[in-house]
């Protein structure tokens, strides 16, 4: 434990590491698991042997799930492989066409890569050092393992660097696996040597251990000042806003101008005149200054910038080590405080949903405002709403700048056709929306839905009134995006009401197989909203919605098009048509009124089935 | 007032339950005993329907709980072993929204609840998100929310894990007054202490079988004790004690 010094070298097995069964002392012990060694031996086990003890949890775990697979989960994960697969091979191609492109323009080609890499390091930089504050709060400070870890008697320098490697790990597997097929793509397009591969992997440890120092002393010195879970809540909020921001930053620089030679030349100033990554003093600058001599066969410091970034990360590991050993204690005392509630304090808040939940039954009432209130008490969950704004001002920027030049008859008929396409793509962003916020209520119930079950509550109320808490607020945002698009686009009217009811009642059927398949899937035991929705469930969901979206969709696309023709030449419709559209309408209807009885009903029976 | 009746569960091919038939009266405490994985709690659980029996019938109070669930669950409360709630709710919250799902009118709720957090010590803490409470907090509110609409039945599994001995001792006398006001009590327990000071009849399951029912005395006579063993004693002998004797030799060396 930080601050025992004393008794490191008496303590060398640690008992939580004990009992993962260390490999060498842990065999030898007696059946109720006290180590026969003797002190003398246990004296000499070393602090590296402790520190690999105190890490082969998460390597074990891996280990366990992987060998434990059934024939379901090794499709899952063939599935999974198989994805990733895709998505590395997509940034592949990106990189690669990107700096083909770049290198194509004489001149400017190797100052543009450069520039590039150097903005993919710094964004690395950027968002290793954010995860590693949020990661190491819960390594060194709210993990539920902690209470054993701490209370071993561990010596303070193994206990960090246990948990530096985790929180490292944790927070920086994805960067890496993002980085792989980048630096990849660098090497095949500047036709690199294997020299450039072997400089990338030797330069990617240092530069992940400095963002990590700094994350770990970052949280330290904050879990100090504030309780840690109300810190964690505030850095979840402040990425949340990041990344909505920087979301909104990237689609307002219209990065489609890429791919259009006519504006390249502006662009290409654009980039060149950004003074991106040039502050000689930032770790990110110093790793593409290892990499870009490498990369050109050019002249370069790289080995004095190498030099750079390993001696700043020991340096960095030391000094964080050092504040630990000063900070942990009290830090971790100050997690352990409890919080008090806040939002449904006020009265008028609680007044207010009081209100709206009137015209409920009194069980389907109380449902409600606890379901409301629980959302608004997460922080990793109503602080997704600021993403969802941020998608909808971007959704709705897109549409103000559509290349919607042309005569008015190209005009007329683009924007209508658009105006369809938007029902598929409002529809597309309602499924997203709900495999985030639908489909994991069942499952958020968690380890307490024995209360609803051993409750006098017909299930049913459980359903419904998740699905109204799901429904209006999806209701509302779908309808926003269909209705302020078609102002804009300025469609026919009868296009207008039938993209509006279309998706209102799409809607529903949207969010009650969201919570049919939510209850198909449940999983009791996710601690957040996301890990539900990157589950199996979430992807038999978005399938599913994709193809009723689709299917209505098609459906509607011939009432659609005799509209819009009969209108274009000025016609009115013959019988023949106007039957057909009907027919046309009526089966769209149907399939969606089709999908929302057999959803509700599916979800209501699994939920009286379902044993927690 | 709880009657199981031929009562059968199976995994698969494991049988976790077995033809167990036990009835309870009102204002009977019955302590429900046995060794780790013997079934106490897969049975428990079928009580409250949280887990369909293969075969058997529950009844609560004259009502079957496959045909009449929800009058039979209003008139009970349930402990579950592990007290897992909502966190993001205070305490007296939670306390509100269970006695609204028992249908139990404000103008009642509110007091009683009050009442209960005093009972269970939990006053002060009311206002708080459960998410900060403690593990014995925690168990002691969900004993106060299965109070909360005044049940007829009262089933607890596990109800001692986690209690100081304060709590634990409160839990006892709670238990025993609310037999006094004929509420039939069924609660499963490893601690024979427990059993012994509260209970007025014990089964004891083993691999799914019911091995031995009634007074302590009773069950005394049936594993042929003599008269002044303790029920620790009674239970290794029914059960068959040799871990436990391995166990306590390992311990003692």
């Amino acid at each position: 434990m930080l601050g025992h010094d004393s008794v490191e070298s008496r303590n060398a097995v640690a008992p939580a590491a004990r009992s993962d069964g260390a490999p060498a002392e842990g065999r030898a012990r007696s059946r109720l698991g006290r180590p026969t060694v003797s002190p003398p031996t246990r004296a000499l086990v070393a602090a590296p042997l402790q520190l690999r003890m105190l890490l082969s949890p998460r390597f074990r775990a891996v280990r366990n799930r992987v060998q434990r697979l059934d024939r379901k989960g090794r499709w899952q994960l063939g599935l999974l492989g198989l994805l990733g697969v895709a998505f590395w091979t997509a940034i592949f191609i990106f990189f690669y066409r990107a700096l083909n492109y770049f290198l194509s323009v004489p001149d400017f080609g190797p100052v543009l890569t450069y520039k590039l890499l150097g903005m993919v390091f710094l964004t690395f930089f950027s968002i290793l050092l954010f995860s590693n504050i949020i990661t190491s709060l819960s390594t060194f400070f709210l993990s539920a393992e902690l209470d054993r870890v701490v209370a071993a008697p561990l010596p303070r320098s193994v206990f960090f660097y246990a948990r530096l490697g985790d929180t490292i790990i944790e927070s920086s597997w994805m960067v890496v696996a993002f980085a792989v097929p980048a630096f990849l793509a660098y090497g095949v397009a500047h036709g690199a040597g294997p020299v450039f591969y072997l400089v990338t992997i030797l330069t990617l440890p240092p530069f992940l251990v400095i963002p990590a120092t700094l994350g770990v002393a970052c949280t330290a010195v904050l879990v100090n000042v504030f309780p840690a879970r109300r810190t964690r809540d505030i850095l979840v909020l402040l990425s949340v806003v990041a990344v909505a921001v920087l979301y909104m930053f990237f689609r307002m620089l219209q990065p489609e101008q890429l791919v259009n030679p006519e504006a390249f030349a502006t662009f290409v100033q654009f980039l060149a005149a950004m003074q991106t990554p040039s502050s000689p003093l930032l770790p990110s600058t110093w790793a593409a200054e290892v990499l870009h001599p490498v990369l050109n066969g050019r002249r370069g410091d790289a080995l004095f910038h190498f030099a750079l970034l390993v001696s700043t990360a020991a340096a960095l590991t030391v000094l964080c080590e050092m504040l630990l050993q000063r900070t942990f204690l009290p830090g971790w005392s100050k997690a352990q405080e409890g919080r008090k509630a806040r939002f449904t304090r006020q009265p008028a808040w609680e007044r207010v949903l009081r209100f709206i939940t009137l015209p409920f039954a009194a069980q389907s009432r109380l449902l409600v405002i606890k379901e409301v209130k629980t959302f608004f008490r997460d922080t990793s969950q109503w602080s997704q709403l600021i993403l969802l704004l941020a998608l909808v001002v971007v959704y709705l920027y897109n549409f103000s700048v559509l290349p919607l030049a042309g005569g008015a008859v190209v005009t007329f008929y683009f924007k209508n056709v658009i105006a369809f396409l938007n029902l598929a793509l409002a529809g597309f962003v309602i499924a997203s929306v709900s495999v985030r916020f639908v489909l994991p209520s069942i499952s958020l119930e968690g380890r307490s839905f024995w209360i609803a079950k051993t409750a006098p509550l017909p299930l049913r109320r459980l359903f419904w009134s998740k699905f109204w808490v799901g429904v209006v607020p999806i209701l509302v945002l779908g309808e926003i995006l269909v209705i302020a698009t078609n102002s804009y686009l300025n469609v026919l009217p009868a296009m207008k009401w039938l993209s509006s009811i279309t998706l209102g009642c799409m809607t529903f059927s949207i969010v009650a197989l969201g919570l049919a398949v939510g209850a198909a899937y449940p999983k009791f035991d996710a601690d957040n909203a996301a890990k539900v929705a990157a589950g199996v469930g979430g992807l038999v969901y978005m399938i599913l919605c994709m193809s009723f979206i689709g299917a209505v969709v098609v459906l509607e696309a011939w009432p659609v098009y005799a509209l819009f023709m009969s209108r274009l030449r000025d016609t009115t419709l013959t019988s023949w048509a106007q039957v057909s559209i009907a027919a046309s309408l009526g089966s769209a209807l149907l399939l969606t009124v089709g999908v929302f009885v057999a959803s509700v009903r599916y979800g209501i029976r699994r939920l009286e089935t379902l044993e927690p | 007032m709880i009657e199981l009746i031929h009562l059968t569960k199976r995994y698969g091919h494991t049988l976790a339950v077995y033809d167990l038939s036990v009835s309870v009266d009102a204002g009977e405490v019955f302590g429900f005993l046995g060794p780790n994985g013997a079934g106490k709690t897969t049975t428990i659980r079928m009580m409250m329907g949280l887990l369909q029996p293969t075969s058997g019938t529950v009844r609560l109070a004259g009502h079957d709980l496959a045909t009449d669930a929800i009058n039979a669950k209003r008139l009970c409360g349930f402990v579950p072993d592990r007290p897992h709630v909502y966190e993001k709710l205070t305490g007296g919250e939670f306390l509100d929204f269970v006695a609204g799902l028992y249908d139990v009118p404000a103008t009642v709720a509110a007091p009683r609840r009050d009442e209960l957090l005093e009972l269970f010590d939990l006053q002060d803490w009311s206002a708080e998100l459960i998410e900060s409470y403690s593990h014995g907090m925690k168990q002691r509110l969900v004993m106060a929310a299965a109070l909360i609409h005044a049940p007829r039945l009262l089933i607890v599994d596990e109800p001692m894990v986690g209690l100081d001995p304060r709590g634990a001792r409160l839990l006892k006398r709670t238990l025993r007054q609310l037999a006094h006001t004929g509420v039939s009590v069924f609660m499963s327990t490893h601690s024979l202490e427990v059993a012994e000071e509260t209970c007025d009849r014990i089964g004891i399951i083993m691999q799914g079988k019911l091995v031995a029912l009634g007074t302590v005395e009773e069950l005394r006579r049936q594993a042929g004790e003599r008269s002044n063993a303790r029920l620790e004693e009674i239970f290794l002998r029914l059960t068959g004690g040799e871990d436990v004797a391995e166990l306590l030799t390992a311990l003692r060396a």
